[in-house]
């Protein structure tokens, strides 16, 4: 089964982009997509689409120390451990 | 205050010149081109508004962040007593200022969007979505927009953006029936009274928060 990470690097890379273009290769965990240019909208879309693929309901609280890429797997991986 | 964004190599270059070397440092980690030219270009008009709403040199003025991120101004690394917001869509920037108050500003352009329901399961509260139900097509697209940045300012206004949970507050009433200016309190922060306004045209939905001095 695909790790957390390739699941989320997956994702990315099927909804996400910038300017009409997807995010370059590889996508850097250690950073917040804001970081990157994606606008505040298309993030909580993303953050939607995340939800529906795993399962979990991710909420401002649950994602309150979510920054970066790395915070939302690790914030995943506890959601459903 | 209006930026135009669009690609100019001429005007990239003298705001780059304005930038100190944190933000550069921060450009040097965009990895796209328009990311790039946003951030260079907002950043930029901002500094000359802060300049001469302070009356200080560009040599002077930085920026900190708040806990959420939220930048403030410093000169000679002491807080400076103004207040701002940036926002930008598209090719086109929104700059907000005053001299007082917690300020928060928000653009879109209206663009069709096929998640539009996802969204607002996302942010909007049991009256949004009704309203948004009673509408299809062009004008559920042109509420979507408005009704989003109006919360998206209040939430930069306070400072926390989307770490407030934002389908536990709704539109006021009279804006969501479409006035353009009314007064609100979040329910999390029922103290603080803030002015909301639709600056919103027909290609780009924008609006402005201002917390209120009550004093």
């Amino acid at each position: 089964m695909a790790s957390t990470e390739d699941r989320i690097r997956t994702l990315v890379a099927e909804n996400l982009e910038v300017d009409g273009k997807p995010l370059p290769e590889p996508v850097d965990f250690s950073r917040g997509l804001t970081e990157v240019g994606v606008s505040s909208m298309d993030v909580v879309a993303f953050g939607k689409v995340v939800a529906q693929d795993f399962n979990v309901t991710l909420t401002p609280e649950v994602c309150a120390n979510v920054s970066t890429l790395n915070d939302l797997v690790k914030c995943l991986d506890s959601q459903v451990a | 205050m209006e930026v135009d964004l669009s690609h100019s190599p001429a005007r990239e270059s003298v705001a780059y010149a304005r930038l100190d070397e944190r933000e550069r440092a921060r450009l040097r980690r965009f990895v796209l081109e328009g990311p790039r030219r946003r951030f260079t270009l907002c950043r930029a008009a901002l500094r000359a508004i802060l300049c001469d709403q302070l009356g200080c040199e560009n040599e002077r003025l930085a920026f900190g962040a708040s806990e959420y991120g939220k930048p403030f101004a410093l000169v000679g690394g002491a807080p400076a007593a103004i207040s701002f917001n940036v926002s930008h869509s598209g090719s086109h920037g929104l700059i907000a200022f005053a001299p007082a108050g917690r300020l928060g500003v928000d653009i879109e352009e209206r663009t069709d969007r096929r998640d539009i329901d996802l969204l607002g399961e996302a942010v909007f509260g049991p009256a949004e979505r009704a309203a948004l139900a009673l509408t299809s097509g062009h004008a559920k697209t042109h509420l979507f927009f408005r009704l989003w940045t109006i919360k998206e300012a209040l939430m930069k206004a306070h400072g926390a953006g989307f770490r407030l949970d934002a389908s536990s507050f709704e539109t006021p009433p009279a804006m969501l029936r479409g006035t353009r200016k009314a007064r609100f309190r979040l329910p999390q922060l029922p103290d603080v009274a803030w002015r909301l306004e639709d600056l919103g045209n027909e290609r780009f939905a924008a609006a402005i928060a201002h917390e209120v001095d009550e004093a």
